[in-house]
């Protein structure tokens, strides 16, 4: 099936297969390979995508339902957020950081001004095996401050 | 393997393949993709009912929540409709973000596990489950058979849950687990209550994760209608619901330990109430 999109801004249409999940796609088609496969069943958070504003699990969609729509991945995040990650010295393996800044951008593009508490809602859902979880948040602070100064 | 995928735009569309293909219906995927990873089911065609538009709709003091709804999407039309604004809690108990985002509550009553949180949520509110193109509306506790057993029949779909409107009642709900987000619940209880000088004018008590479907007895709500809201009253009602419960062992927990939590959740839904302050 056919299928035309826009990642990160640009238009893609591709030729996929139906039975094809999106994470597949985007990582083998298309060499998007900050998206990851943790546990593959929405548990982890690390395949973590924005699909028309929100976000979802990229191992639980198929390639097909991304036809008509906007997709943002880790490559198409304001580098404002990547670098507070860096800056908090918020990535250890490094294997759950995209899944982490995808679910960061998510709330600030919803919430620029978030108490710790809706940091610590907004990325319930991501896990990191390392556990470093204070950084996290502290880079998500950094973030915040970030977009606060842009404004 | 899916060799079939299929996107209807009208529900007339969705009705004609899904009586031809037998097809599996899905929205958000966020059970069926899990599902189909662990070779539990293997549909060779699915149908996405995405391009469907529906709008979620207050009528006649009920909230009609039609297929492709999410939790997300629930959740901002109670915000802005000041309704219902307890399911707050039990939403946000749901998976985590990205499964809210996707997921829905239909999915869920299709599922019909006895933990499923917006079954729970569900029966509180004496819901209805409207299914076309038959057009029968059958309370939920007649819909779900048992767990993962609904009477829903192969040309039919769920369109819609029917659930009433409550506000300016207290509300307790809480999900027994190990991890905030993700948990799908050991033991579940809900409590919606009102009350006139002291005493219980109206309450509905469920349970999720302690029978093979939600427990809820109308008998016994009936039964305690005018009486005081009294922790005796609350000892009363946690014996009867810890003698109701039929719970298993499992991975989670033991049955035991489930019948134990019957009991003490039901006390602190007394403390917890007792507290509680009257919102919309």
């Amino acid at each position: 099936m056919r299928i035309k999109f826009k990642l990160n801004g640009k238009e893609v249409t591709k030729e996929v297969e139906v039975h094809k999940r999106a994470i597949d796609f985007l990582r083998d088609d298309l060499k998007i390979t900050s998206i990851k496969e943790g546990c593959g069943e929405g548990e982890c958070g690390a395949c973590t995508i924005i699909v028309n504003g929100k976000t979802v699990h990229s191992c639980l969609m198929l390639a097909v339902e991304l036809d008509g729509k906007e997709i943002i991945t880790l490559e198409g995040v304001e580098d404002s957020i990547k670098m507070a990650f860096v800056k908090a010295g918020a990535i250890q393996c490094g294997f759950c950081t995209p899944g982490f800044i995808i679910s960061t951008k998510y709330l600030l593009d919803n919430n620029p001004t978030p108490s710790e508490e809706e940091i610590r809602d907004a990325l319930e859902g991501n896990l990191c095996r390392c556990t470093g979880y204070i950084k996290i948040i502290e880079a998500v602070k950094i973030a915040a401050k970030g977009c606060e100064n842009n404004d | 393997m899916i060799k079939n995928y299929y996107s209807p735009s009208t529900l007339d569309e969705l009705l004609k393949i899904k009586n031809n293909t037998n097809g599996v219906v899905f929205s958000g995927g966020t059970d069926l993709f899990v599902k189909m990873r662990y070779g539990i089911i293997k549909p060779q065609t699915v149908i996405d009912t995405k391009k469907i538009k529906s709008a979620i709709k207050l009528e006649n003091r009920k909230l009609i929540i039609p297929l492709n709804t999410t939790y997300t999407d629930l959740l901002e039309f109670l915000k802005k409709n000041k309704t219902n604004l307890f399911l707050e809690k039990i939403i946000k108990l749901i998976g985590s973000p990205m499964i809210r985002n996707r997921g829905t509550p239909i999915g869920n009553i299709a599922n019909a596990s006895p933990a499923g949180d917006f079954i729970l949520a569900t029966y509180l509110l004496n819901g209805n489950i409207i299914i076309k193109p038959t057009n029968r509306i059958i309370p939920i506790e007649n819909f779900i058979l048992g767990p993962s057993k609904i009477d829903l029949a192969q040309n039919e779909i769920i369109y819609a849950i029917e659930i009433d409107v409550k506000n300016n009642y207290k509300f307790f709900f809480e999900k027994v687990g190990k991890r905030n987000a993700m948990i799908i619940s050991i033991a579940s209880i809900a409590v919606l209550l009102k009350e006139n000088n002291g005493k219980i004018e109206d309450i509905s008590i469920c349970f999720g994760s302690v029978s093979p479907t939600i427990l809820r007895d109308k008998n016994i709500e009936s039964k305690i209608i005018g009486e005081e809201f009294s922790i005796e009253l609350f000892k009363y009602l946690a014996n009867e619901f810890e003698k109701l419960s039929k719970p298993i062992n499992d991975v989670r927990a033991s049955k035991s330990e489930r019948k134990k939590l019957v009991y003490n959740l039901t006390i602190k839904a007394f403390y917890n109430l007792k507290n509680e302050v009257v919102s919309i």
